[in-house]
């Protein structure tokens, strides 16, 4: 039917965009995570282990991965809330390190039908059979991921419209004036963390069973850098904003033989250059204010 | 007990090559106020140039050092005026961000240039071996960590005692007021880079020649060790950044022996997770926070 | 000396000088005041050459200085101590010093050094505080630090945005007797100030700006003899 080629390109834009909205929730509340990458990574092996190595059904394999990942992501965020801004982001980037190179070391292999499966340091984790023991097809389980992004999508929108969404784009914009408020920036830099973690979880269990095998090479800094980089191309004032980054890159410049070689060069000019002119990405604020502006005068004429 | 000091002594003389590197990261953010994560990439893009020249044109070490200088001050420009010039002074997160972006598009430049996975780098130095009781030490990192004791010198005498270092000091302390002394804020900041560029030829340099080889993870590699040495140190801090170094070097040398090159790189990264969470100034600038503490609690 | 004719300076699209003309001249004490938003700090820095103006010409001794950038025109003799000071926070005092003679050639490195220590006789607290860094001194002790800073130029014309500002009473009186003094050593002084108390004390020539026009230019007295001047600005019963 579909194209195969065409739905793992879609697929892959969709597990991708999990870690994107994972940075970009950070970005709001004003901090720049190079680290998202150690959460998609926990719950990638996590996730995997779960469903192949204890035999747990997919949700609660992407459950486990996911909450296993929030919880990562809460202690790195109760970790960093005396610091901010580099010293933030360079920790970020320090833990997802530690983490990466920690998968190296890590080997939990257990015998399933007569084979030794499970994450096995540099060599990788493989055999994430899931999908092929359960006959999903790709256009199933394409529409899994889409389902879970939805929900996602959902739920920040929701998160948007709500208190809680206006208290963090208030951190992002005026840390300063929201203490004088008399809102604790801990509850809330914490709450931010946990749920990008757990954000970023979904996508990496996600991943996993999608490519059958991971190793801790996948999640790096580019990773990170990459996730942080499509929030701020595709636009930080709505959550549809990282998706655009993300279809950018892997829908457009990687699937266009043209570029290929050239992926990085054209990434990261664009990136540059977007930061100079539209720092706030193709989707800012601003533009988002605008546009709803418009569509409200539609609705009420 | 032996090796654990045999180790030091590894770790001091590597720490110097990282002492050079966060040197120059130091410079930039001391001026700048900015992090600039493209330095490494810039350093190996430029010692790909040399070694492209190398291989293709003469062996002559002092050209390919030279060419390697050069072609890094001219991608240290590129960088500089894409990624910092252009951009709001206050965005410095923005200017961050950038130079991580330009990093991917020097690496895969550099790859296309030299497509292979090592090449030969001219050896700068003869190796011979230094013995002192039961210790040993490789020639060519004495004579690193001594050429970084005297740039530290000197760039100090620099920085404190010429005209031009002091409008370097005025426009990284207040860019405002230094340009009501009639200052040229951009003509500064060019040089510091360029001096920074330089810095950083020159390291790339001497830590590829006492390797004999680049190889394309070089850019990765020195911009991690040099921000984590110069965040150990103390970002803004001359003498931090060769402590950092230092210290980097000596605890990856331990960690490397007992426990081998994960465990080395991973202790590098908990070190500095600890440092940024525990004294985010580090070693030296613990004023920094407490700075940034004040000026929150004035509102 | 300083001659600032008709200048319109823009922020955007919104003139905040509009059509502002002054003379400043030499030997004397000139004070530009008014209320917030005036366009004080506007003036200062369009003369400064921080900003350029739109339209109209400022001629130093005959110099035109329209248009030049801010380094040229403190090589011409203008000096300029900033709101709020911004003096060198994280550098010694010394060396704050030594970034206001920065613009002045390296043969006069002799003349920079006896200036310096000519500074240390004027300012004996800062003397005492000369290794001292700049974030660490008083109100009162960064305001002189900003104006030896300024004079270390030699400057032909001296030009002061807001001294009094933040400053406890009794240093702000310090500092205007400072001011008084400098000024009968023969330094040409052009300032800006909100506290009309105090710069009528020391000022030759008043011009009064309101929402980027002079609206009344004359000497101290005329301004007291004024009736509605006097009464806006000076307050009833003070003379």
């Amino acid at each position: 039917m579909f194209n195969e080629y065409v739905l793992t390109v879609i697929s892959n834009i969709g597990m991708i965009s999990l870690i994107a909205l994972s940075a970009y929730l950070l970005l709001i509340t004003g901090e720049i995570s190079f680290g998202q990458q150690a959460f998609f990574g926990i719950s990638a092996y996590a996730g995997a282990v779960a469903s192949t190595l204890w035999g747990w059904p997919f949700w609660l394999a992407l459950l486990f991965g996911s909450i296993l990942a929030a919880l990562a992501a809460g202690l790195v965020g109760v970790l960093t809330l005396r610091i901010s801004g580099m010293y933030f982001s360079i920790a970020t980037l320090a833990f997802a390190e530690m983490v990466r190179l920690s998968l190296y070391k890590l080997t939990y292999q257990i015998e399933v039908d007569g084979e030794l499966i499970g994450p096995n340091g540099a060599e990788g984790f493989g055999e994430i059979r899931w999908i092929f023991d359960h006959d999903i097809s790709v256009l199933e389980y394409t529409i899994m991921i889409y389902g879970v992004l939805l929900l996602v999508l959902i739920f920040l929108a929701l998160i948007e419209r709500s208190r809680l969404g206006m208290i963090f784009r208030m951190l992002g914009e005026d840390p300063l004036l929201s203490r004088t408020l008399g809102l604790d920036p801990v509850r809330y830099k914490v709450s931010a963390a946990v749920i990008a973690g757990f954000i970023a979880g979904l996508g990496g269990t996600l991943y996993a069973h999608s490519f059958t095998y991971i190793e801790p090479q996948i999640f790096n800094v580019m990773l990170g850098v990459h996730s942080l980089a499509y929030g701020l191309i595709g636009g930080l004032g709505t959550v549809l904003g990282p998706l655009i980054g993300v279809a950018i890159d892997i829908g457009f410049l990687e699937s266009i033989r043209i570029f290929q070689g050239y992926r990085m060069i054209v990434f990261g000019g664009l990136v540059a250059v977007m930061l100079i002119f539209m720092p706030r990405g193709i989707l800012d604020e601003d533009r988002i204010y605008r546009i709803k502006a418009v569509t409200r005068k539609w609705f009420n004429a | 007990m032996t090796d654990f000091v045999q180790n030091c002594i590894d770790g001091l003389m590597f720490g110097s090559g990282y002492a050079l590197l966060a040197l120059g990261f130091t410079l930039v953010f001391g001026v700048m106020k900015r992090l600039n994560l493209s330095f490494g990439p810039s350093i190996m893009l430029g010692a790909y140039v040399g070694t492209w020249v190398y291989l293709n044109i003469s062996d002559n070490t002092w050209l390919v050092a030279l060419v390697t200088l050069i072609a890094t001050i001219t991608v240290g420009a590129y960088v500089e005026r894409l990624c910092f010039r252009a951009i709001r002074r206050d965005a410095t997160i923005a200017s961050m961000v950038s130079s991580f972006a330009i990093w991917m598009q020097l690496e895969e430049i550099a790859m296309h240039l030299l497509p292979e996975r090592t090449y030969p780098f001219p050896a700068f130095f003869t190796t011979t071996t230094l013995e002192f009781g039961p210790f040993y030490a490789r020639s060519e990192h004495i004579t690193m960590l001594l050429l970084t004791l005297a740039l530290l010198i000197l760039l100090h005498a620099f920085l404190f005692r010429t005209r031009l270092g002091l409008a370097l000091r005025t426009v990284s302390d207040n860019p405002l007021a230094s340009a009501y002394m009639g200052i040229n804020g951009s003509n500064i900041l060019f040089l510091a880079f360029a001096l920074v560029s330089v810095l950083g030829g020159l390291a790339g340099f001497l830590i590829l020649s006492a390797d004999s080889q680049v190889t394309p993870f070089f850019g990765l590699w020195a911009t991690f060790k040099g921000l984590i040495a110069m965040m150990l140190g103390g970002m803004g801090s001359l003498p931090g950044a060769i402590l950092g170094g230092l210290l980097l070097g000596v605890v990856e040398a331990n960690a490397f022996w007992y426990g081998g090159p994960v465990i080395r790189d991973l202790s590098a990264y908990l070190l500095l997770f600890v440092m940024l969470i525990v004294r985010p100034g580090g070693l030296i600038g613990q004023r920094i926070v407490a700075e940034q503490r004040a000026a929150d609690e004035r509102v | 000396m300083l001659k600032v004719e008709n200048i319109v300076t823009r922020y955007g699209a919104i003139e905040a000088l509009k059509g502002l003309s002054l003379d400043a001249r030499h030997g004397e004490v000139t004070c530009l005041l008014g209320p917030n938003g005036a366009g004080k700090t506007t003036t200062m820095f369009s003369i400064a050459g921080i900003l350029n103006p739109h339209s109209g010409s400022i001629t130093l001794d005959g110099n035109d200085l329209t248009n030049q950038s801010a380094p040229s025109i403190v090589r011409k003799g203008i000096a300029l101590v900033p709101e709020n000071r911004l003096i060198f926070p994280e550098m010694s005092v010394t060396d704050n010093l030594y970034a206001g003679a920065y613009c002045r050639s390296r043969s006069e490195r002799q003349a920079v050094d006896d200036d310096l220590a000519e500074t240390f006789e004027r300012f004996p607290r800062l003397k005492e505080r000369r290794a001292q860094i700049g974030g660490t001194l008083s109100g009162g002790e960064q305001q002189m630090l900003a104006i030896g800073r300024a004079l270390m130029a030699r400057p032909k014309i001296l030009m002061m945005d807001e001294p009094s500002l933040g400053l406890a009473p009794m240093v702000v009186e310090e500092i205007f007797s400072f001011i008084h003094q400098l000024n009968q050593e023969g330094v040409t002084i052009l300032l800006v100030e909100q506290n009309a108390h105090m710069a009528l004390k020391v000022a030759h020539k008043i011009y009064l700006l309101e929402q980027g026009k002079v609206t009344f230019n004359g000497s101290p007295e005329d301004m007291q003899q004024d009736e509605m001047i006097h009464r806006a600005y000076l307050g009833v019963g003070s003379s």
